[in-house]
């Protein structure tokens, strides 16, 4: 196969793209509702709920050189206090230690936390190790050495694999829009029998198109996920500690497959357009490409094991071989003479 | 150039072609007749390489149609304008035919300067940044015939280059056809247009689903009516009538009011005799012609009208 020759029929096609404004409002839609409303609109909820849920902060009467332990404190001011296996509740601590403790509505400034739970407090110029959970809670200037899954986080952590799946119905349906065209629309125009009467292979045909819309979709796919991880590690931060974008999770998702969703989805619609003459029928036909991409924005509510870099590599490898399946079938219908003779 | 043998394509139950043989000789127009669905189309996207027979073969200047490589050799080296233009609507001129161009691996410069020659002889040079999409039906025929003729292939495959354009339109189409054939290019014509084969071609195949009738129009006219000479009188007798009957060389001779018609063998040392015989029996001749037939006609003898 000459390449040359397929990037001379994707460059023609790209050309064709540009002056098809229905498929230029595609792309730039894509990226702009994928890429900047999803990730306002899942992520600034949950910000807002954990501010909103961290109250205002207690007033301050100091009350030295406490050390308690196995007891329930509610309210109080202490400094230079230390705390083990309590619960504590409306309280102020300075400069203590807190060791096995809940927190409950309490302010902690430039002290040492350890193995704590946290419940609607504020935690400042501190180090906090095994910080077991936290829940409308917010850490100002603090260091979080380790910490154990929060209900906040956990939202935020499936949110944020939730919304992965979501940008993968990008390189699935952005296809089915650009294919109907590049197949469809140019059987309609009877532009294929000249094209298939110059001396090209019918796979450096189907390669040169398929190139064509993989390359403008996979640009649309990564400038989404560019603006989506600004934007979603901005929001995330305060959610979280720490900024959860790139990791692996995403980056396989946005290398391996979401290119892998786009050849399906291509190739899905080479076999459609064999046997459908309308370029909006064939749309909606190849709309149907985005179900399994669905399934996995469902399977993602069940848990965040449905979306660890392991199970995204499987996912890739379950794909690769049912793309694999699908462009051998795509190539066998893509022959001149079932062009000429079969196609609708 | 082209040879076929037992050419044929089914398409299930459906017989498109069956049992064509003919040769196409090297800078000869060889038009290719018949009614609709008789098989044209069917035939010229076979020897294009673009379908397979279902029996039998072709070549096409030594090449065997679908066999590799040997189709990529035939594609390289024809030329095929299909019945419907087929451009890209959204793109200039200059790219639809710069992206056929280097489709058949025309060099940059070449290619600069053979868009740029065909654009200028079909006057289309000072149009060739706008969208194809705005230009009427006949412009879009020429760009299509010059996307036919881009890598100035050996044989060209025109697929009714002149149906559905306007009078002029299809003039210009057929006085650029002209040209080419004075260049001498092998031209294989697909046409229901009879005058324009006639006009054009050197050769004609009548077709309907079988080669019906092979020859030059000339050839095909004597083939069916040989030659046919009226005689034009001030007054049709039985006597007149009865001497050119007599007469050895008149095949048939038909009347119609004070005319005869009659058909010879060899006219131009035959109708002298003929007058002769005519007058010594009579006859006041008017006027003398020769009958002649159109391929139209030749046609219609054929297939059926």
């Amino acid at each position: 196969m000459r390449l040359r020759k397929s990037w001379i029929v994707a460059k023609k096609d790209m050309a064709e793209f540009r002056t098809n404004r229905y498929i230029m409002i595609t792309l730039f839609m894509m990226p702009a509702i994928m890429g900047v409303v999803i990730p306002v609109s899942y992520f600034l909820p949950i910000q807002l709920f954990a501010a909103e849920e961290s109250g205002p902060p207690l007033e301050i009467n100091l009350t030295m050189n406490w050390y308690h332990q196995n007891y329930t404190i509610h309210g109080g001011n202490y400094i230079n206090a230390s705390f083990n296996n309590m619960e504590i509740s409306y309280a102020v601590i300075e400069r203590s230690f807190v060791g096995n403790t809940t927190l409950t509505f309490t302010v902690v400034n430039n002290s040492v936390l350890d193995n704590v739970s946290l419940e609607n407090s504020v935690i400042t110029n501190s180090n906090i190790y095994n910080l077991k959970s936290r829940e409308g809670t917010l850490v100002e200037d603090s260091v979080i050495v380790h910490e154990e899954s929060s209900e906040t986080k956990e939202i935020t952590i499936t949110m944020l694999n939730f919304i992965l799946f979501f940008y993968m119905i990008i390189p699935a349906i952005i296809p089915t829009f650009i294919a109907s065209y590049s197949f469809v629309g140019e059987k309609n125009n009877r532009s294929l029998e000249p094209l298939l009467a110059t001396p090209t292979t019918d796979l450096e045909l189907l390669m040169g198109k398929t190139l064509a819309i993989f390359v403008v979709t996979m640009i649309a796919t990564w400038i989404s996920y560019a603006i989506s991880s600004v934007l979603v590690n901005i929001l995330a931060f305060p959610l979280l500690g720490y900024y959860p974008l790139p990791n692996a999770i995403w980056f396989i998702g946005f290398l391996l497959l979401a290119p892998l969703f786009c050849i399906l989805s291509i190739s899905v619609n080479v076999l459609i357009s064999a046997k459908v003459t309308d370029v909006r029928a064939s749309q909606q036909v190849g709309g149907l490409v985005v179900l399994p991409v669905l399934v996995f924005v469902f399977l993602t509510f069940a848990g965040p094991a449905f979306a660890s870099a392991w199970m995204m590599i499987v996912y890739s490898l379950i794909f690769l071989v049912i793309d694999a399946a699908v462009v051998f079938l795509s190539t066998k219908i893509f022959r001149r003479e079932k062009i000429l003779t079969k196609w609708k | 150039m082209i040879r076929t043998k037992s050419l044929t394509r089914t398409f299930g139950e459906v017989v498109a072609v069956e049992g064509l043989t003919f040769e196409v000789n090297e800078g000869e127009v060889f038009g290719f007749i018949g009614p609709n669905g008789a098989g044209k189309t069917t035939t010229a996207r076979m020897l294009c390489c673009l379908i397979n027979p279902t029996y039998g073969t072709a070549f096409v200047k030594g090449n065997e149609i679908g066999k590799e490589p040997d189709s990529l050799n035939i594609r390289q080296i024809v030329g095929l304008l299909p019945e419907a233009p087929g451009l890209y609507e959204q793109l200039s001129s200059y790219k639809n035919l710069d992206f056929y161009a280097q489709l058949y691996d025309v060099p940059a410069v070449k290619r600069r300067e053979k868009i740029k020659e065909l654009l200028e002889m079909l006057r289309m040079w000072n149009r060739r940044d706008e969208p194809v999409g705005t230009f009427s039906k006949g412009m879009k025929q020429k760009i299509a015939i010059a996307r036919a003729l881009v890598h100035d292939p050996e044989i060209l495959f025109l697929d009714e280059p002149t149906a559905a354009l306007d009078p002029r339109a299809a003039k210009t189409v057929r006085d650029f056809l002209s040209d080419l054939k004075q260049q001498g290019r092998t031209i294989f014509l697909n046409t229901h247009n009879l005058d324009e084969a006639e006009r054009l071609c050197d050769r004609v195949a009548v077709i309907n689903t079988k080669l019906v009738a092979i020859g030059s129009p000339k050839e095909l006219k004597e083939k069916f009516w040989g030659k046919t000479t009226v005689v034009q009188l001030r007054e049709l007798t039985s006597r007149v009538v009865d001497a050119v009957k007599a007469l050895p060389f008149a095949k048939k001779v038909e009347e119609e009011d004070n005319r005869l018609l009659i058909d010879l063998s060899n006219p131009e040392e035959e109708n002298s005799v003929l007058a002769e015989a005519i007058v010594r029996n009579g006859g006041e001749i008017q006027f003398m012609s020769e009958l002649k037939h159109t391929l139209e006609e030749v046609y219609l003898e054929l297939v059926g009208g």
